[in-house]
């Protein structure tokens, strides 16, 4: 065995799902990584990366806002009207009574997101400029801490699962907001699920080492 | 390549590989270094929380509804029964599968690892792949709870109106502290040494 100082930590990668150990190798043109056990992505070949992140959670923070602004879904019972966003539906949670239940969805459909693809954006355009060393490793550090917190997309599942019940009783009219929020979901779904946190660290030392 | 993987672990925040024996990871200088029993601990007692929050999340009713006068409330099991009885076959599955799988399959998964770790043995099936598993379905047991809160944002008139029940205070709590058992659990602690 080698000792430990010949090698080099950072051309090694470990498979997030079965633990393998790989050498990391160049990638040439639209390609991926792949674990040679477990066929899970390891990284992809991302031309102008930094480029394409920024206009995607750009994108994305407008549709979460456009998202929240209007109702989600309108329901018609005999000429009575009802909508609901998410902030609706969190605020009669909390006027039933059920602050625990109010509070937990609230941070997992309304204020993870946000906060992600808010330091997404600033993360992106810091690692553009190659400002701000420190506080771009914080910010990392805190999207790698509430990713898994995030569950728009599970919500969007459930709205569906909702309406079904309710099929039959009332009739139904999606919102605007209903389709800002399912493609805002694609997008994040590509950012925080298809780019590993891992990428978004090699980016960095990229930028910051001036080669990108 | 001469490494020995287990002389290895990745850091849980960036992903970086790292020596066993380093405490600070050398990209994110977040802690790797994690106290295994502490840890160990912790994961078992989250995951006892989570099972005792799992039988009022069972036992009382996770959605109440009024319709001309008349309340009814449904367990999830009681939920799942009438969907079915009604024949909304596709619902009444993912029901099933997001309430009453995913939380059981998470259970004994955890319960797995944990006790692997706590006998200090490698689990025979990768425990890596069961760990990555349970992170992966977790989330998707809060369906139901989602649509609880829909409809109750939702259908509030006159003649109908659904409001919560005290079963999803409960699963919520479940799924929350299933989430905190499962990462409580490190790469460090499925590999079994020391």
């Amino acid at each position: 065995m080698s000792s430990r100082k010949d090698i080099d930590l950072n051309e090694l990668i470990l498979c997030p799902k079965c633990n393998a150990l790989h050498k990391k190798v160049q990638l040439e043109s639209d390609g991926a990584a792949v674990c040679r056990d477990c066929d899970t992505i390891l990284y992809r070949y991302r031309k102008r990366a930094l480029e394409h992140s920024l206009a995607l959670s750009l994108a994305g923070m407008m549709l979460l806002i456009v998202a929240n602004l209007f109702p989600l879904v309108k329901i018609d019972l005999m000429g009575m009207e009802r909508h609901v966003s998410i902030v609706s539906m969190i605020s009669s949670l909390i006027n039933d009574g059920f602050y625990i239940v109010g509070i937990v969805v609230s941070f997992l459909v309304l204020i993870f997101p946000f906060m992600i693809i808010v330091v997404y954006t600033i993360l992106v355009t810091l690692l553009m400029t190659g400002a701000k060393y420190n506080l771009s490793r914080e910010l990392l550090v805190l999207l790698s801490k509430i990713l898994p917190w995030s569950m728009l997309e599970i919500y969007l599942v459930s709205i569906l699962v909702a309406l079904v019940k309710l099929m039959g009783l009332v009739e139904i009219h999606f919102g605007f907001s209903f389709w800002a929020l399912m493609i805002f979901v694609i997008l994040d779904i590509y950012l925080s699920k298809s780019i590993h946190i891992g990428e978004l660290w090699e980016l960095r030392e990229r930028s910051y080492r001036g080669d990108r | 390549m001469e490494i020995d993987e287990n002389s290895l672990v990745r850091c849980r925040v960036c992903e970086a590989v790292n020596w066993d024996s380093d405490i600070y990871c050398h990209r994110c200088e977040s802690k790797v270094y994690i106290d295994n029993r502490g840890s160990i601990n912790r994961a078992w007692a989250f995951l006892v929380t989570a099972l005792i929050f799992y039988i009022p999340a069972n036992v009382y009713p996770i959605l109440v509804g009024e319709q001309f006068g008349n309340s009814s409330s449904n367990t999830i099991a009681g939920g799942i029964y009438l969907l079915w009885e009604e024949g909304e076959y596709p619902i009444a599955v993912v029901i099933l599968v997001a309430s009453v799988l995913v939380p059981i399959l998470k259970f004994i998964m955890l319960i797995y690892l944990l006790i692997n770790a706590n006998l200090n043995r490698r689990a025979k099936i990768n425990p890596h792949k069961v760990h990555y598993l349970t992170e992966i379905i977790g989330p998707w047991s809060m369906v139901d709870v989602f649509v609880v809160a829909i409809l109750t944002g939702l259908v509030q008139m006159t003649a109908i109106s659904i409001i919560a029940g005290p079963g999803a205070t409960a699963f919520v709590l479940m799924v929350l502290f299933t989430m905190f058992a499962a990462l409580s659990i490190d790469t460090r602690i499925l590999k079994g040494v020391e």
